[in-house]
């Protein structure tokens, strides 16, 4: 008989799971992969970066709203066009037309108007030596930065943010319980969409959406109105949860390491771009990337059956010690490999320049700006799925002279 | 002009295939595999795809033939 590997088995199901746990870290010294009530979870550096871009694994996440009971209501039917569930020849043809939009050459113009919108909240706070980050920065900076690149009015910004939100919730386990108002807030952004779409073919501004525009009036036929609509709404679902959520993720992560806060405040245009990388590889929002086999296939001695689901930890691959040395610390002077929080393969999330850029100068505004940062009294987390985030992250600081 | 492709920063995402197809392909490793030379007309493709990798890991050269 074949020698059977020692694997663990892992709770992700449980609103107690934590990535970054002993029990997480002792599966991975053991083997690459544990076992889950979903799937295998692929545990180790080398077997993340390989998996992630197997031409077996597709992203697979068109069944989501059917496994919830949720069948041909608006947010299963844009769902099921979105390019994130997309696959194929459909998929490559949008993703081929949009990624230019998404350029960094296209984003770098926009870094002082991402300062002037981070420095305009720290002002509303920064007297105060304490402040509530979650509501006071992340969410106005990532719901603002989104606007303005679709040109949205930044006033309307709150109303963006519970649309977002409202989506967001057809990504949760409770998705059927609350599809009415998901489905509504499918049917709203839709409206919405339109009307900007109008308004940028009439007169078009400096803006992604007016990009986004014209590459479906001067390709006739390549990207139909129906499809710009659809990639409105899964900018504004994806772009502001996302940023969000990673902001108050970095900032928990360089509270417990003042040494580099200082770094990065005393030098912040060498350091900017580490410190995202950085704060992305120990902490990232996307706790684990999941991918379903299209075919069975073999990787090392284990058999994947079609159809089963693959997740790939990204937090637990990023601290491999096996590829980082002294893993778990933020280290802006270490030369590291690429971490996968931002996916891999031709899903590679297409927002992660404006992402890199805008989490950059929020670091970079704050570290300049604010010293001593400490993570204050009750802060509330989400749960370790999936995704994950702050709810409320009171923090406190001096402010730098 | 010719297409220069960093080794140590590629990591096969194999976005740059789907920009220009004439010149990038993913292997059956899933490795990627390129032509050095292209065809003026496929500029904006070219262009496309050194946008498009999450690594910034393609450069066009002007030192080849």
């Amino acid at each position: 008989m074949a020698r059977q590997p020692t694997t663990s088995y892992l709770d992700i199901t449980g609103e107690h799971f934590r990535m970054n746990s002993e029990e997480v870290r002792k599966a991975r010294t053991t083997h690459w992969y544990a076992r889950t009530e979903w799937g295998i979870a692929v545990l180790t550096y080398e077997d993340s970066s390989f998996l992630l871009k197997h031409p077996q694994l597709t992203q697979g996440s068109a069944k989501w709203p059917a496994q919830h009971g949720v069948v041909g209501g608006r947010f299963d039917t844009w769902w099921q066009k979105t390019l994130l569930v997309l696959e194929g020849d459909e998929h490559n043809r949008i993703r081929r037309l949009v990624n230019p939009a998404f350029s960094a050459r296209q984003i770098e113009p926009m870094h002082d108007r991402f300062r002037s919108l981070a420095d305009e909240l720290i002002d509303d706070w920064i007297d105060h030596g304490q402040t509530e980050f979650a509501s006071r920065f992340a969410a106005p900076y990532a719901t603002r930065i989104l606007c303005m690149m679709l040109g949205i009015a930044e006033h309307d910004w709150k109303k963006i943010h519970e649309l977002a939100a409202t989506i967001g919730l057809g990504l949760g386990v409770t998705i059927k319980q609350n599809i009415a108002s998901i489905d509504d807030a499918v049917v709203e952004l839709t409206r919405y969409a339109q009307s900007l779409v109008q308004s940028r073919r009439e007169s078009p501004r400096s803006d992604i959406l007016s990009t986004l525009v014209a590459t479906r009036d001067a390709d006739a036929g390549k990207l139909s109105d129906e499809e710009l609509v659809n990639l409105v709404i899964l900018l504004i679902f994806a772009g502001i949860d996302t940023t969000r959520n990673q902001l108050a993720l970095s900032i928990d992560s360089f509270s417990r390491q003042p040494d580099q806060w200082e770094k990065l405040a005393a030098d912040p245009d060498r350091y900017a771009t580490k410190a995202v990388e950085e704060a992305l590889r120990v902490n990232p929002i996307g706790r684990w990337i999941s991918r379903e086999a299209a075919e069975t296939f073999q990787h090392r001695e284990r058999t994947i059956e079609k159809g089963s689901t693959v997740h790939l930890f990204t937090l637990i691959s990023a601290t491999d010690p096996a590829e980082f040395g002294n893993p778990d610390r933020i280290d802006l002077d270490a030369e590291r490999s690429p971490h996968f929080a931002f996916g891999g393969g031709i899903h590679h999330c297409l927002g992660h320049f404006v992402a890199r850029a805008d989490i950059g100068v929020a670091l970079s505004a704050m570290a300049t700006r604010m010293t001593d940062l400490r993570i204050g009294e009750g802060a509330e987390w989400l749960p370790d799925s999936g995704n994950t985030g702050a709810v409320t992250l009171p923090i406190t600081f001096a402010q730098r002279h | 002009m010719k297409i220069v492709v960093d080794q140590e920063k590629c990591q096969n995402h194999g976005l740059c295939a789907i920009s220009a197809p004439a010149n990038f392909a993913l292997d059956t490793d899933g490795k990627l595999q390129y032509h050095e030379s292209f065809n003026e007309e496929n500029i904006d493709d070219i262009e496309d795809a050194v946008d498009s990798c999450p690594l910034q890991a393609i450069t066009l050269s002007r030192d080849a033939a």
